[in-house]
This record gives structure tokens, sequence and C-alpha cells, in this order.
């Protein structure tokens, strides 16, 4: 993994969990779950990232195995490496 | 026929006991199982004290759990209050204490998380109990599977739905049996509903689609499947969802469809079953409602209109032919068994072409607010038109105009109300928020028109002299008051805000401002 994905990180906690009044999150905790990532959340999400890491995200990528948590959105960037 | 929501299923019970009610999470309950429980839970309810004419809360993510709870509560007597299992715990504490709820239904998760709370009784659907007042879910099982004596007559409160208020405080409409009965006949008729039906649920159950979802099917014997709040935020999956499930009819908010034409690759899917799409909310942008016939093209498609104080009251069934010139898909007609009027500033009613202010009457109209006789005295007036019915109209605040087809258009509201994704929004109720903050001078919330969402919210806020604080902060502290749906998407902060001439926020400039 050879690219920053702190961005990603630093976008959920400070864009889309304040929303729902939570300061912290793990990064196996369950973005869907906790309300953090809802139907709004996730385009917004995507959008981020392929401005930010100049990928491009698939409707069919946009599932829970790739935006679950912070750890699997990290991957999936990561699997775009280059 | 009946009088009562809870005789829909006694009816369907005895007609096929062993079709399937309802679905949720893979899990389902027969219509003998549905009856069962559902009873069994009446029957707890006035064990514990419940009498008719009680609210009971339900506040728990969707499950077959939701629909024993509905019926549960209506078997006892009593009045169901569906809370937002997102909101935040304030929210729904102060509408506990609004409405004196009698009981809760939750989650031993969600209880814990409410703090101090002034009910009674708690029913666990999950966890366990940690004290007296709490009961496992498991203490239905020794109560009798048939329901209690009936009590109760069609004019008695069914459910309470909360909405957002314009002074931040949240308002219970009041709805009667005789409220959604008259809503479910009309359904009933007009969809031509039947037990061979699948009927999707959507929408949150404090939003009253679900009326339809849930008391369309159980009034004919056919199944409601809920979709898990999880798979409603993938579209590809909830895609897949209605195609697997072999849902014939779908009811929803026109962007839960734009959000699964555009990113859900609905041209490509196999929704043979699909007969009906209703969609209500929300104005449906018309260049993806020509899309989305274009993909459905075998499919019913329905604009509903109304607001939560009337259920539906006009409909529009989408014409094809018409489509295409169409600039603005109409509201339709009054619904067989409503009256609308739409009037004047002066209260006379107005032509053809020109805007007047749509007024509703009949069996579906709320009686009026809970706990609030001066807001239900301004939304329900007396008719002046026709002062010997001495029957009360609701003011809708929604500005229509009639077509040359003599169908309503929607042009607009005469406040601050907006909608975002369906959901019905006061700006006053999020700037009230935003002014509980100690370092907040002034703040302003404005609605950016969206073609997906309906609409984007931002806020303009200006702290007090000497104050710093992040707009994430802000988002923070808004969220432990009004729902996510609620939260501005960003904040701005200014040193001040624009103002007119008469010294007021100048929302025009800020609407300009944040749209440039």
């Amino acid at each position: 993994m050879d690219r920053d994905t702190r961005p990603i990180r630093a976008f959920i906690v400070e864009r889309l969990a304040p929303a729902t009044g939570r300061t912290q999150l793990h990064d196996d905790e369950d973005l869907i779950d906790t309300g953090v990532v809802d139907s709004l959340g996730i385009f917004q999400l995507v959008a981020f990232l392929e401005e930010r890491f100049g990928i491009a995200i698939a409707d069919g990528e946009i599932t829970p195995d790739n935006f679950g948590t912070i750890a699997r959105i990290e991957q999936l960037v990561a699997s775009r490496g280059r | 026929m009946a009088f009562l929501l809870q005789q829909l299923l006694e009816a369907s019970a005895e007609r096929s006991p062993r079709a399937i009610a309802v679905q949720a999470r893979g899990r389902s309950l027969t219509y003998a199982e549905l009856r069962a429980r559902a009873s069994q839970l009446a029957h707890l309810l006035r064990e514990r004290g419940v009498v008719r004419g009680d609210r009971v809360g339900l506040l728990f993510p969707k499950s077959v759990e939701s629909v024993i709870a509905m019926l549960g509560v209506l078997q006892a007597g009593a009045v169901y209050v569906p809370l937002d299992p997102h909101a935040p715990a304030r929210r729904v504490v102060g509408i506990t204490e609004n409405c004196g709820l009698r009981a809760l239904i939750t989650s031993a998760d969600r209880l814990a998380m409410l703090g101090e709370l002034a009910v009674e009784t708690v029913v666990l659907v999950s966890g366990e109990p940690r004290s007296a007042r709490e009961i496992a879910w498991t203490a239905l099982d020794v109560q009798p599977t048939t329901p209690p004596p009936q009590l109760g007559i069609e004019g008695d409160l069914a459910y309470i739905l909360y909405t957002s208020g314009s002074t931040g405080q949240p308002k219970g409409v009041m709805l009667t049996h005789r409220n959604a009965l008259t809503f479910v006949d009309w359904c009933v008729s007009t969809f031509q509903l039947r037990a061979e039906d699948r009927l999707s649920n959507h929408a949150p159950l404090h939003f009253d689609l679900s009326v339809l979802d849930v008391y369309g099917a159980l009034a004919v014997g056919a199944t409601v499947s809920m979709v898990p709040e999880d798979v409603a935020v993938f579209p590809g999956r909830l895609a897949t969802w209605i195609e697997e499930q072999a849902i014939t009819v779908w009811y929803s908010v026109p962007s839960a469809l734009v959000y699964l034409l555009l990113h859900g690759e609905l041209g490509t899917r196999h929704l043979d079953h699909l007969r009906l799409v209703l969609f209500a909310g929300e104005v449906f942008p018309m260049k993806y409602l020509r899309q989305l016939a274009d993909v459905l093209p075998s499919v019913d498609l329905y604009n509903l209109y109304g607001p939560t104080e009337t259920n539906v009251c006009t409909y529009h069934r989408v014409d094809r032919f018409r489509l295409a010139g169409q600039e603005r898909l109409p509201i339709g007609r009054a619904c067989e068994n409503t009256e609308t009027l739409a009037l004047d500033a002066e209260g006379r009613p107005v032509g053809s072409g020109e805007t007047g202010e749509l007024f509703v009457r009949g069996p579906s109209v709320t009686p009026g607010y809970w706990g609030d006789p001066a807001k239900t005295q301004r939304a329900l007036v007396p008719n002046a038109l026709q002062p010997q019915l001495g029957e009360r109209l609701y003011r809708t605040g929604d500005l229509v105009t009639l077509d040359e087809h003599g169908e309503y258009l929607f042009l607009g509201r005469r406040d601050n109300q907006v909608k975002s994704r369906g959901y019905r929004i006061e700006l006053g109720d999020i700037e009230a928020a935003l002014y509980a903050h100690p370092a907040v001078q002034e703040a302003a919330v404005i609605a950016i028109p969206d073609v997906e969402l309906g609409s984007r919210l931002r806020g303009f806020v200006a702290l007090r002299g000497g104050e710093t604080l992040t707009a994430a902060t802000l988002q923070q502290h808004c969220a432990r008051i009004v729902p996510r749906y609620m939260v501005p998407e960003a904040i701005e902060l200014r040193s001040s805000l624009p103002k007119t001439s008469t010294g007021k926020t100048d929302r025009t400039k800020l609407a300009a401002e944040a749209e440039a």
C-alpha cells in the first residue's frame, strides 16, 4: 500500500460522522449500522474518493464489502494503487 | 370491511392463516403467527396496565417485530408512536415526554443510549432486562394467542406520527382508525390490491408511506416485505432485493427511485413481477421520471400527494403519452373519498391557471396535533364557503394551480418547509438547534434545490465575538438535537449574516450565494 489513505478517515470522521453525533470511529466499526454512511453519505464518499485519488468507482463496486468499514474503503482505494 | 385497523389482520388470518404476512431480514411470519404474536403482546401490555388511548412508543430497526408491535398495541386498544431509530436521544426523549408514553418497545442497546426516561414499562425486542420495569420479548410466550376482547371505536387514535416543527419542537400528527382505513380502503380499490401481491416497505415506519405498505397488505392477505436499512444504502443491493423478493407493488419517495435508476442498474434487472410503482413525498424530476417510465415499460406509475395530516389526498396516474411534453407532473385530483379546494388569500376558490393554497376535507383528515390545541386551530380552519356544515378544512400550506385537465399542479410552499429525500423539514427547526449552541449569535439554514435529493441543506452561522468553533463541531451539536437528515451538509461560518432593509436575515441573498 503506497498511497496515503489518511484523508479517507479524515473525510468520514469530519464530514460524515458529525451528522450522527459521533467524534470517533474505529477502523473496523460498521459504518452502515452506525448510520455514519447512509444513502446520501455513500455518494458523497464515492465522489470524494474519485476526486481525491483520481480513481473511478463503478456502481457495481458500491457494496458493503467495499464500503462497510474504514478499513475496507482503504483496501478498495489501495487496490487501485499506482 | 373493518372499522378498526386490527380487524384487517383478524379477517386475513381467518381467511388465509398460512399465507405469509410479513418478511424482514430473512425471517417471515404467517398470518396465523402474526395474529398470535400480536395478541400475546396485547395481553402483556394490558397486564402491565396499558389501557385504551395510552401511547406506546416503537423504537427499533425494521423487523418482523415492527409489525407485531404495531398490531399488538392496537389490539390492546392503545395508540402506537413509531420513533425514528436514528433520531438523537434528546429528540426521542422529548417526544416521549410530549405524548406521555405509557410504554416503550425497544432494544436493550437503544434503551441504554436514551438515558433517563419517564416510561413505566419497557418491552425489549432484544437484549436482557436490567430492571423491574423492563420485560424480555420471551415473556410474550406465556400469554394467550387470541386477541383480548375488542375495545375501541373508529374515532380512536391508532397512531401518532411526529414531524418537524417550525420552532424546534416536533409536532405529533394524530391519526384515527377511521383516518387510516379511509386511506387503506381507497388504496385497495384504486390499486386493486390482492392476496398475490408482495408489497415493499421502503419508508421508515414513522413516515406515513408505511401505512399503505403494511395495512394495504394486511387488508387483502398479501405479503409486506421490509427493506432492511443496510440494503437501502447500497443501490445495487436494493435493486437485487426487489428482484429476489419478487416485489409487485413498490412505494417510496422519488429520490429512492432516482437512486435506483441512476446507480442500481435498474434496466438490466428482471422485474417482471413489478406491476405498480407509487411515489410520494416530493417532486419527481421529469427527466428521471421519463427514464424510469422507459426502464419499466409495463408498470403503472402513480404520483400520490398529501401531507401526513391527510395521508394521500390527491393522486395522478402517470400518462406515458403526455409525459414527453409535461413540464411538471401533476399531483392530480382528489381521492374519491376526499374533497379538496384551492383558495386564494381571501378564501375564495381560484380559477383555472390561478394560484391558490390547497385545503383538504374528509374522513382522512387528522383531528389535530397531540397536546397542541393552538397549532391544531391554525391548521384546521373553519370552512368559510359552507359554514353551515360546521366542518373544518386542513390547510396544507402548499400552493397549487389547476391545469387544463382539471388536475392540480404543485407550485411550492407558502412558508419555510422544505423536502429533502422526501423528509418534511422545517428550516426553523434546524435554526433552533443551531441557536441552542451558546456560541451562536446568528443562524440561517437554506435549502438548495437538488434534482436528485429534492434539496440540500446549507447552514450559515455568525458566532458571538471571541468564540471560535469549527463547522464540524456545530454539525455534531445539531446531530444531538435533530435527526441526521436535518443536519446541514455544510455550515459556513461568517462574521455576520446579510440583512434585508427591515433588518431580517436576507435568505434570498444567502440562497443566491449558496447556489453560486
